[in-house]
């Protein structure tokens, strides 16, 4: 988003030296989602086209009330109706499927274009266009599978977390238009008090494994999700442990520095070679024909 | 043979006698036929477009390179089809010299001290054809690399169609592939050009002297004077 150079940038992709001005300080942001009280009236997928602008698409049928089998380039917010069969019969674990908004981004861990990735101050993570090459290394650094390639534009696009709306004041527009208020914006630490809250009283209500997810492999999420069935998070298709792939940090951190330098390395070992021996030349051959044969 | 008289390098006869590999011409032995240099030459500009445009996705350190080709984005365009016209080259290459590039008993130990010993110019193997060990090496290595490259490439050019994990493992198959590649191509060019002159003369004309062949490839040597490489094609 071109709201970029007004934000305070607290991590940026493929940067060598920081990205971090530490002029400005603002609090960490975050989404609240209470899955237990949504309803399902897909009012924040609504609110998420029409404030983001995108085309609409076609809907596509799986078998339950869900708009979309998965997330979409052109649909960034998508209630997933997860069903399941309790014995009091059919239940909805219904959730919002979004970016999570990582603290520790896999995405922006993966990413090798300088600036395509960014962490606000706030914690926002967004994709900045103009830097973004689509070269899909977001998608294997995920861990909730949620950027996607946009066939048309050739950039990766998901959930900005409505960084627009939210570097002037504004809740995100999912927030907004949520009528159960299962949908809640503020400061991270108001909202994991406010999901605190909540679980306790769904544990005094039954539902003991109550959690509020908030996962420690990404070292917490700009996206907090009150599960009733916390012992499951399989149910709500979200991952039990997500964190940034190992092998990603591995190549991206370690690896590919340690390339760079066994390239150098090998530049500078043909140079001291050239130095030290200096060429293997033909010698004491003065005219091209004498007693050659016997090698 | 018109003995002392240097060889023009226009001369037409002369060129046209290069098309034949293992053959003398006037004073010099033709080593690599045109078609030879061309599959060769198609390897080695596909290789580079791939490494400038890929070097810069692959780490900011090499971020300057993008200019080359104007920008990162036009980098990561060009790289996966660059790519696929790398292996297809590779390819060629690899079928047009297997038959010279058979693996000889005593090729394993150029992987350890007899590499160094050949850089230090201490050996005096009279025993070396028309590729020596380590060469022999670098084309199994260079095959076995284009199609390792390739197939992790694919899945990181479509990355939605395989699963998670395999994805990792196909970024890391891809750096390690080209790390080697790279510091192997490194001396691969050293020794081509700066650290053994005439070499890169058999990859531009075709031909080296008599005095290079008797001492880089001895047996070789021995082999086309005696006509005996010829006999055995």
């Amino acid at each position: 988003m071109s709201v970029q150079q007004n934000l305070e940038i607290r991590r940026s992709s493929a940067s060598v030296w920081g990205s971090q001005s530490g002029m400005r300080s603002v609090p960490t942001v975050s989404k609240y989602i209470d899955t237990t009280t949504c309803i399902g009236c897909k009012a924040c997928e609504a609110a998420c086209i029409e404030w983001n602008d995108l085309r609409h698409i076609a809907t596509e049928q799986t078998g339950t009330y869900q708009t979309l089998p998965t997330l979409h380039a052109e649909y960034w917010n998508l209630i997933r109706f997860n069903e399941r069969d309790f014995d009091g019969g059919l239940v909805w674990l219904m959730r919002k499927d979004q970016c999570m908004h990582c603290e520790e981004p896999g995405c922006l861990a993966a990413c090798p274009a300088p600036g395509a990735i960014v962490q606000y101050a706030n914690g926002i993570v967004d994709v900045n266009p103009d830097q973004c090459i689509g070269c899909k290394y977001c998608e294997t650094g995920c861990p909730f599978d949620v950027p996607r390639f946009h066939q048309t534009t050739g950039k990766m696009a998901k959930c900005t977390l409505c960084v627009d709306r939210v570097s002037v004041g504004l809740e995100p527009a999912c927030i907004k238009a949520c009528p159960t208020g299962c949908l809640q914006f503020g400061t991270k630490d108001d909202m994991v008090a406010l999901g605190a809250r909540r679980v306790e009283q769904l544990k005094s209500n039954g539902f003991t494994n109550a959690l509020l997810y908030n996962p420690e492999g990404v070292h917490g999420t700009g996206v907090v999700t009150v599960l009733a069935h916390g012992d499951h998070p399989e149910w709500y298709q979200l991952p039990r442990d997500p964190h940034v792939p190992i092998l990603v940090r591995f190549w991206k951190s370690f690896l590919r520095p340690l390339g760079a330098i066994a390239i150098f390395g090998a530049v500078i070992g043909a140079l001291t070679h050239y130095t030290k021996f200096g060429p293997k030349e033909v010698r004491g051959v003065d005219a091209p024909d004498r007693n050659l044969p016997d090698a | 043979m018109s003995a002392a008289r240097p060889q023009r390098p226009f001369d037409t006869a002369v060129v046209a006698a290069r098309d034949r590999e293992n053959v003398i011409v006037g004073n010099e032995i033709v080593r690599h036929r045109l078609v030879s240099r061309v599959i060769h030459w198609s390897v080695a500009v596909t290789f580079f477009v791939c490494v400038f445009t890929g070097m810069p996705i692959w780490t900011p350190v090499f971020g300057w390179m993008a200019h080359l080709f104007g920008g990162l984005t036009v980098c990561r365009l060009l790289h996966p089809w660059a790519g696929v016209a790398f292996f297809l080259a590779s390819g060629i290459m690899f079928v047009h010299w297997i038959g010279d590039m058979r693996l000889e008993p005593g090729d394993r130990e150029w992987l350890g001290p007899k590499a160094f010993a050949y850089m230090r110019y201490e050996t005096e193997d009279t025993d070396i054809g028309k590729y020596n060990g380590g060469q022999r090496l670098f084309f199994w290595a260079a095959g076995l690399g284009a199609i390792g490259l390739l197939l992790s490439g694919l899945l990181m050019w479509f990355p939605r169609a395989f699963p998670p994990l395999l994805l990792e493992f196909a970024y890391l198959i891809h750096d390690v592939t080209f790390i080697l590649f790279a510091v192997a191509i490194v001396f691969h060019i050293y020794l081509g050009t700066a650290a053994e002159p005439g070499t890169f003369g058999s990859m531009v004309r075709g031909t080296v002297t008599r005095e290079w062949a008797r001492l880089h490839h001895p047996r070789w040597y021995r082999d086309v004077i005696s006509g005996e490489e010829d006999r055995r094609r």
